[in-house]
Parts: structure tokens; sequence; C-alpha cells
């Protein structure tokens, strides 16, 4: 295919597809949506799987969606609190344990998007997505992107055979994303052949059931004459002595997966089960916690579909004033906000997974992160929408809805919290704007009448409603005409984006990292952006090779893509100065004066003063 | 000055005889500020503004009562006998009781009330003698005293003048202590107000205006002192403590009980109480401090609380000379997203809303405390148990540059500011003793934590 470039286009787009994170370590260039040649063809057309990799799917999918719906009694799990042993050997059985480890490892090998399509499945119960996921979306992970041959030959087989369980030990009572205050150290004995790690890790999933452990602790480097105290990756067998797990703890949801403490006293770790080097434990980390989200959207999207046929079910048979509940506006409202938010994780999901199953190991933290927070707040409210349906009933444990609101909870908080995700997002897209924007910002502040003239100009003409084209329609374009006023919706908020975003470089410069609030809006923004995106092209190839129901498609596209472009247009008008819809001032000032007393600080209305 | 002028002439004018002439002159310009709106209005100001302005008011109000006394001896008869007669009443008990015996002996003797106002000008002047200054209800009771709906006028002309004016302005007096004393009347207030001066009268101006300001006024303090103190010096000292600390992290201890013992020897000895305060954040200051520079004891420092003064000590440091270092920025320091953007932009002029604050050269305070008593060996035991948690005062000179201050702490409410205030000056007057024997301080301070 070829892509027409237009000179505006690449300007305009260029600088502020900037912002999405490209791999600034290397020369490989992979944002989704920066559209230079090669990567527009990363967003457009959607990627697809193979005719072989499909068939694979159907074969894999079968049994296990068997295996679920009849094998697995969640709410048993849920009120045991433990996931039955036969149920795991069915999952073992499966090799859902080594999904994505390599043949030659025995595992499935599987890419990334198969494995999305799998944990659509597994996301029907939380406690085994969770347990499945803390395995080998973080657990093994370690050693398979970061481990030596040696390493990989000695411990993926019974991983992936799911022989050994693992885990991943990064939390610590007192560290959470703050590598500087992990406590757990690892000492090198004095021959050398073993560090001795001593330490406690919190809130480890399969703390006490697993057999294998990527443990992160401090390690006294040397480097360049001058010692310092870097992270380490260390693998860890629990039959290396030494390693202790707490009680489990008694949880709100995903009650069937284990989480403890574990502690670590004096355990002999031999130095070649060091992943990576030694003081190259933060990348690992990194990279492990990275690749490990982006199933999250599939697994939403799993979960909704299955609530979608339960409740309409239930919405179609109960009767109120000889109609049924169908019939009722404010039902139906329900229905389509969660096909919508269904619809749309899919297709998020499935594009990050295949971009980052493109050849050359692309990085799509970002992408993944925003996966990640877009289907664990809608998620969230789909679930708790689902069990509205229902009223009354759903509130029982009659229902497995109260169990999937519970199992939900956990969405937004584990693997990291949506709020550090959010500064994650906003900050690599700060950073790389401010790489293009700032010397043109530089010379504006220096007074250039030239620059300033341009923009001026630019500011002019968009106000006096020149279109904004960067040539997603029309002759040649990507996005099929029945999208395309979702299309010029998205071009248009792209263009307002980028000029919010050159305005905010301008105010704070490097001083936004401070300006949470600030950084909030603009995630939320590249969140609808890159939702607005991942939906037009699924919609345009469905319509293009004739997908099943591929008109409904374009309904659920359309539907949101207007309702972003609202969102987001009051995002970035709340993000302009002296915004009157800009509250920030105040809720700073109210969050001050309620924590500087710890409490809510006016008087009861029934209080009287005289 | 005009209105107070004004009140006083109409006042001493009156009671020499010539009142009625006078008073009407003024008077009628009185009530009519509503219903009158034509007249001009600076006259119209400065006459009534004689029963607005209250501080005006009270000054001036001794003088009439003196200026009679001068004038007319036997007028002032009155007056005597209603001191006498609280003398009488309650010759030694002073006691809300006794006070409200003596109101109903006065309403009980004479059917007319005979001399009212000057029993409750006598009345009021007594109240903080019998400690009822703070009563509603006694000043309720004391309104109780006017003769009821005698002073209500009765039609347009005696609404416009100012009706029974001696008799409003002791009304206002009444209410005028009220206000000085912080007490907010009540609904009785305003019941017998009206029966006795009608709804739009001085006094009812006066209860309207105090209602209007007081409510609004009653929060005002966020760091309210309650009235009562707590009379246990312990709990005093925590209560202040954490006053001044303001850090609700900050952990009070009580390094030692006050108790009283005798010894062998047949002395008593008295242990002061030592109680300390300390919050997380001066503790981690304090684990940074520079081992080779002192921290220093200094105190005492004077804390009011209403009436009470409370002496408390501090444990400090000189400011560091030394600029701060500031944390060097690891790229490794989060797992989750950069601490820092890399961006040759600084922070635009128009959006830079931080204030230009001169650094003042003030140390860190680490820790204070209160004592029973002031002196080095008692504020080495509360250094010696402070140094329980922060082990670094083991190895920190520690420096006493005490005042020699007033030695009976918590003199409670009865010293008045004045003189006390008199007595801190003097003692900072006197140089500051620098007690620098380190090296005889750390046995001392090893030998209290054996105790």
């Amino acid at each position: 295919k070829t892509w027409c470039m237009c000179s505006d286009y690449c300007t305009e787009v260029g600088i502020l597809m900037h912002l999405w994170h490209l791999s600034s370590k290397g020369e490989h260039i992979n944002s989704f949506l920066f559209y230079t040649k090669q990567s527009c063809a990363e967003v457009f057309p959607y990627p697809e799987v193979g005719n072989e990799e499909a068939e694979e799917i159907q074969q894999l999918v079968a049994p296990v969606e068997k295996f679920f719906a009849e094998e697995v009694d969640s709410a048993r799990i849920d009120q045991e609190a433990k996931i039955p042993p036969e149920t795991m050997n069915g999952l073992k059985e499966l090799g859902l344990f080594g999904m994505q480890v390599p043949e030659e490892y025995g595992g499935l090998g599987l890419s990334n998007t198969v494995y999305a399509r799998l944990a659509e499945i597994t996301a029907l119960d939380g406690s085994i997505a969770v347990t499945l996921a803390a395995h080998q979306a973080i657990g093994l992970k370690g050693i398979l992107i970061a481990g030596n041959e040696a390493q990989k030959n000695k411990y993926l087989p019974k991983l992936a055979s799911g022989e050994h369980i693992a885990a991943f030990c990064l939390t610590e009572p007192g560290s959470g994303s703050d590598a500087a205050s992990i406590q757990t150290r690892a000492t090198l004995s004095e021959d050398g052949t073993h560090y001795l790690i001593n330490g406690s890790k919190i809130w480890i999933s399969n703390g006490a059931t697993a057999d294998i452990m990527t443990v992160f602790a401090r390690t006294e480097v040397v480097k360049d004459g001058v010692k310092a105290d870097k992270i380490s990756a260390f693998i860890v067998e629990r039959a290396f002595g030494g390693v202790s797990s707490g009680k489990p703890e008694d949880k709100l949801g995903i009650r069937g997966s284990n989480t403890c403490e574990v502690a670590f006293d004096n355990v002999p770790v031999p130095v070649e089960n060091v992943i990576g080097e030694v003081g190259g434990g933060f990348k690992v980390a990194m990279n492990i916690l990275n690749s490990g989200r982006f199933s999250m959207g599939s697994s939403s999207a799993g979960m909704i579909k299955k609530l979608i046929e339960l409740t309409s079910e239930y919405a179609a048979t109960r009767k109120q004033f000889n109609r049924s509940l169908s019939e009722f506006g404010m039902i139906q409202e329900k229905f389509a906000l969660m096909a919508v938010n269904a619809f749309v994780m899919e297709s998020m999901a499935y594009l990050t997974a295949g971009m980052m199953d493109r050849p050359g190991l692309p990085d799509c933290s970002v992408e993944a992160a925003i996966v990640k927070i877009f289907s664990s707040e809608g998620g969230w409210i789909c679930v708790s929408e689902a069990l509205q349906v229902l009223g009354g009933l759903g509130y029982t444990k009659n229902y497995p809805f109260e169990r999937y609101v519970r199992d939900c909870r956990i969405l937004p908080i584990f693997e990291g919290t949506n709020e550090i995700l959010r500064m994650y997002i906003a900050l690599t897209g700060m950073q790389h704007a401010g790489k293009i924007l700032t010397g043109k910002i530089k010379e504006l502040k220096k007074g250039n009448i030239g620059v300033a003239f341009g923009m001026a100009g630019k500011r002019l003409k968009s106000a006096f409603g020149s279109s904004v084209d960067f040539g997603l329609t029309g002759k040649d374009g990507v996005v099929h005409p029945s999208l395309e006023e979702s299309a010029k919706k998205f071009e248009q908020n792209v263009a307002f984006f980028g000029t919010t975003v050159e305005s905010l470089l301008y105010r704070y410069g490097k001083s936004m990292v401070d300006e949470q609030l600030i950084l909030k809006r603009v995630a939320d923004v590249l969140i609808n952006l890159y939702a607005m995106t991942a939906v037009l092209s699924r919609s345009s190839r469905s319509i293009s090779i004739g997908a099943r129901n591929h008109d409904h498609e374009v309904l659920l596209a359309n539907t949101f893509c207007s309702d972003a472009y609202f969102k987001n247009n009051y995002l970035m008008t709340q993000l302009q100065k002296h915004s009157p819809e800009n509250n920030d001032a105040n809720i700073k000032k109210i969050a001050k004066e309620v924590l500087e007393n710890r409490a809510y600080i006016c008087s009861h209305p029934l209080e009287r003063t005289f | 000055m005009k209105c107070v002028r004004c009140l006083l002439q109409l006042q001493s004018l009156r009671l020499l005889g010539q009142s009625t002439r006078c008073s009407a002159q003024y008077s009628s310009l009185l009530p009519s500020a509503s219903s009158q709106p034509g007249l001009p209005h600076s006259t119209q100001q400065q006459v009534s503004r004689s029963f607005h302005s209250s501080s005006a008011c009270s000054k001036s109000r001794p003088v009439p009562t003196d200026f009679l006394k001068d004038q007319d001896g036997k007028k002032d008869k009155s007056l005597v006998v209603q001191k006498d007669l609280f003398e009488e009443v309650a010759k030694d008990i002073k006691t809300k009781a006794t006070f409200n015996k003596v109101v109903e002996v006065f309403t009980k003797r004479d059917v007319r009330r005979r001399g009212h106002v000057e029993f409750i000008y006598a009345a009021l002047k007594k109240m903080p003698e019998f400690g009822v200054e703070r009563d509603i209800t006694v000043y309720n009771k004391l309104l109780d005293v006017f003769p009821k709906e005698v002073f209500v006028p009765r039609n347009f002309i005696q609404r416009m003048f100012n009706h029974y004016p001696r008799q409003q302005e002791c009304g206002v007096q009444v209410l005028e202590q009220m206000e000085n004393y912080g007490i907010t009347p009540n609904v009785e207030t305003k019941v017998l107000l009206v029966q006795i001066f009608g709804d739009r009268s001085h006094p009812m101006k006066k209860y309207q205006r105090i209602m209007y300001w007081f409510p609004r006024f009653k929060h005002t303090n966020p760091f309210p002192v309650p009235r009562q103190l707590p009379e246990d010096p312990v709990d005093l000292a925590r209560f202040s403590l954490t006053r001044i600390a303001n850090d609700l992290d900050a952990k009070v201890t009580v390094y030692q009980v006050p108790f009283t013992d005798v010894s062998e020897s047949g002395e008593d000895i008295t242990c002061p109480h030592i109680v300390g305060i300390q919050s997380p954040s001066q503790m981690e200051l304090l684990a940074q401090h520079n081992p080779s520079r002192p921290v220093f004891v200094e105190g005492p420092f004077p804390l009011w609380l209403r009436n009470t003064c409370v002496y408390y000590y501090v444990l400090r440091a000189d400011p560091t000379p030394e600029e701060k270092k500031e944390e060097p920025y690891d790229p490794e320091r989060c797992f989750d997203y950069p601490l820092q953007l890399d961006i040759d932009l600084e922070r635009d002029l128009g959006d830079d809303e931080e204030f230009d604050v001169e650094d003042l050269d003030e140390g860190p305070v680490y820790a204070m405390c209160m004592s029973g008593q002031g002196d080095q060996a008692t504020l080495n035991q509360w250094i010696s148990g402070l140094q329980q948690t922060n082990p670094i005062l083991g190895q920190v000179p520690t420096l006493f540059r005490l005042d020699s201050g007033p030695r009976d702490l918590q003199g409670p409410a009865e010293t008045e500011s004045g003189p006390r205030h008199q007595t801190d000056t003097e003692t900072h007057n006197q140089s500051r003793e620098e007690v620098q024997d380190e090296e005889a301080e750390e046995p001392r301070r090893t030998q209290g934590m054996k105790q």
C-alpha cells in the first residue's frame, strides 16, 4: 500500500505523533502513531494474523473454552479462596502455564496476539487469570527476555509445563515504584560463588506456591572505582532454602489467587542465577513490567462479552409493566455502553498485540499502558452496570456479578496503578514532544517575530475554520468513507492536541513533572486518541474485508469517536490557560486544607453558633 | 471622639438639671434615623453613633458617675448604698449564689425598684469579683431588675425622642459588658430587652449588633485555647507542646512524672515533670545533623495561653552554612515513569507563581520540651531521654544556653501580664551563660540513662 503524505500531514502530525513513545535507545522507531511512512503502516491497516495462525487459534481456543465452561467452578474458587488441584492440573495439561515460552523449551510459543486471545478466556475467572499472569506475564518473563541460554534451559521447561510455578518479587513494605527504597540485599559470599539474599517482599502473587522466583535485590557494584548500590535480578529457587512465605492475604477479590509476603533469610543464590548483568536489575524489572500489561485489554473485553451474555438474558426475560427490561431506554444504554467498551478494548488490545508481534521486538510500553488504563477503568464501569441491570439480584451471591465486581477492582491497582501509568504515558509523550519543540519554543520566548507570526497565522487559520486534513480520509485515505466523520473528528482532536502540548511546554517546561493534574489530562487525551485510532483502523479493515456484522462495528466506532471527541475537547479546553473549566487551583486547595487537618473540616449542618 | 464628647455633654447637662432643653435638642435627631430620611446626614450620624460606638461608650462610662458624685453628693448616695448592699449581703463568700441573692434582695426591697440603674452599674462592676462575669444567666437576671414595660415608648413622639435615655444607656452598658467578656446573649436576653425597652430601642439595637457579629466571629481563631486549661502540669505541657508543634505526627513523651519523695537524710526531693515533643521529620533532621557541630538547648521561651504563661525549651542547631546538596537525579529510581523530563525549557515567567521568599538564617529545631524546672540537670534528663530514640545525640556535643528565667513555672492565672513581661525582659537582658563542659556532660548523661 502507499500512503499519501502531504507536507502538512508530515509536520503537524509528525510533531504531535512524536508524543508517543518511540525507543529513544535505538534507531528503531516504533511509535504506532508516529506517522512517517513506515509507522503509519503500523496502525493502518489493522494487524492481521495469518491463516495458519488463525487455524492454530481455533485449535487452542476450543478446548480452553470447554475447560472453563465445564471444569472451572468460579464460585467455589472464590468461596474457598483456593484453586482446586484438579483445576490446576487441567490448566497445566492445556499448556496454559507456558503460553509464551518458546516451543524448544516446552512451551506453546504463542505470539502476543494469540496470548491475548487466550487471555480473553482465562479472564472468565479472575483468580485463575491472575495466577497465570503472575506466573508467566511477570514471574518467568525475566528468564524469558533477559535470561541466558543456560538459565532458559534449566528453568523454562519445568515452568512451561506448570511443574514449577513462578512468582515476581519486587514490591516491598517500603517500596512500590521507588527503586531507591528497596531494602532486600544480596551480598556476595567470600568465595564469590553465590549471593546471600536477605529481606522481605510483600503482595507476591503465587508467593506461597511458587518454586521459582524472580527476586530483585540491592547489590554493591563498583563502577569507575566508585562503589554504588544497584538493583539486580536473581532467579531464586525455593529449594535453595531460607525462603519462607507468610499467611495468604484475605482479599476483596481474586480470592482464589495466592498473595502473601515472602521472606528471604540468607538465601544462597549461585552467581549464575543473576538475570542479565549484576546491577542491571532495574532495566529487567522495567521491561518485565512494561511487557506484562498489554493482555489486560483482551481480558477485560472477554469478561465484558461474557457479562453481556449473562445480563441480556435477564433483561430480555424480566418483565415490568408488561414490557421486558430490554425495552427501557436506561437499560438499553447500559448494554450499548458495555458493547462499545468491549469493542474499544478489543480493538486496542489486538492492535497493540499485533504491533508487538512485528519483528524486531518493538517497544510498545506506552501503548500497553494505555490499554491497561482504558480496560481496567472501562471494565470496572461495565461490571458495575451489568450488576445494576439485575438490581438486587446482582448484589447477591446467587449470581456471579458481585464476584466480577470484586475481582475487577484489582485491575486499576496492580501491574502499576493507573495513576502511575498515566504519569508514564504523559511524561513519555511530553519528553518526545519536548525534544522536537524545544527549539521552536525557545525562539518564541526570545521574541522571534517570524516564529510567532507563523504560529499566530496557523491559529488564525484554524480559527477561521480551515479544516484539518492529515489525509486519513479521501482519495488514498486509510480510513473507510463510512468512518469519515469520525476520522475528521480524530484529526481535529490531534491538531488541537498539538497546539495544546505546545502551549503546555511553553508554560511549564521541565517543571511539568510536578503538574500531575495537567499530566493526567494529557494522558487521558492520549488514551482517547489511541482508542480512536484503534477503532478506526479495526472497523476500516472489517468493512474492507467484509467481516460479519461490520455495520455494527461502524456504528460502535462512530459512537465511540464522537463521544471521545467531546471528552477530548473538554479536556483540552481545561488545559488552556485561565480556562474557566479548569478547577485545578481549587482542587489543590481543598485537598490541602483537608489533608492538613486529616479530616473533613466543615462544621456539621446541624451545628449552631448561637 | 466627637460622639464621646457629645454623649458626655448630653449626660452632664441633663444631670445638672438643665437637661430638658438640651437633650431635646440632641435627642430629637436620634430615633428619627429611619423614619426621617430628609434630615442632614452628618448630624444624624453624629448623635446616633454615641450609641453605636461601643468602646467609646465604655471608656466614657465611669466619668458621668464620678461627675455625678462631685456635683451632687446627695444624689449619688444611692451608688454607695448599692455597693454597700453587695458588701452587706455577701460579706466574705463571693459566689454566684450570693450575687444572685444580692440581686434578689434588691428587687424585693422596693416595688418601684428605686435606684435600679445605679444598682445595675454597681453590680456590673462587682461581677468579676464574684466570678460571674461570664455567666449569661446572671446578666439576664441583672436585666430582669429593670421594671418591665415602663420604658417602652407608647407613641410616635416618644419613639422619636430618646425615651428614658439613662435606662437605655444602662441597658446598653449591660450588653456592652457581655460583649467585652465575649458572652453571646440568648433568647431570654432578647425577650427581656423587648419587654423592658421595646423592639426599636438602643439596647435592642446593641443586642442585634452583637448577634450579628458574635456568631460570625465565633470560629475565627483556628487554634482556640480552651477556657479551662488542664490543671495537671503534665497535661498542660502536653497541650501546650502539641499546640506549638502543630504537627499531627509529633509524638509527646513524658520523660518524667512529677513526684515528691523524702530522701534518706530526710530532705524533700522534688522531681519536676519533663514532657517533650518530637515529630518524625524532626527525628529525621536530627539524624542528618553533622555530629561535629553542636546542638543547643535553649530557653525558656514563654507561651501564653489566655492569661497563663508557660515556658518551653527547644533543642536546636545553628543554621547550616553549607548549601543543602540536592540529590542527584537517578534515572534508575522509578520503575514506572521518568521522574524528570529532559527538556531544556524552564517554567514560563507568567506561570511562575512562587513567591520570592528571603531565606532566614534560622537553625532547625529538633525537639521541644516543658519542664517543672529549668535547670541544666533537669534538661539533661530530657536530652538523655531523647537519646534513646535519637542515638546521634550521643555523639553530638550538647550546649546549654539557658536564661535564668522564672523558676515558678505555671504560676497560673493570677499573674497579670504586665509584671511578668517585665521580668521576662529583665532576664533576657542578663548575659547568656554558655555552659560548654561537654566532657563533664557525657558521664552525667549516661548516668541519667542508667537511672
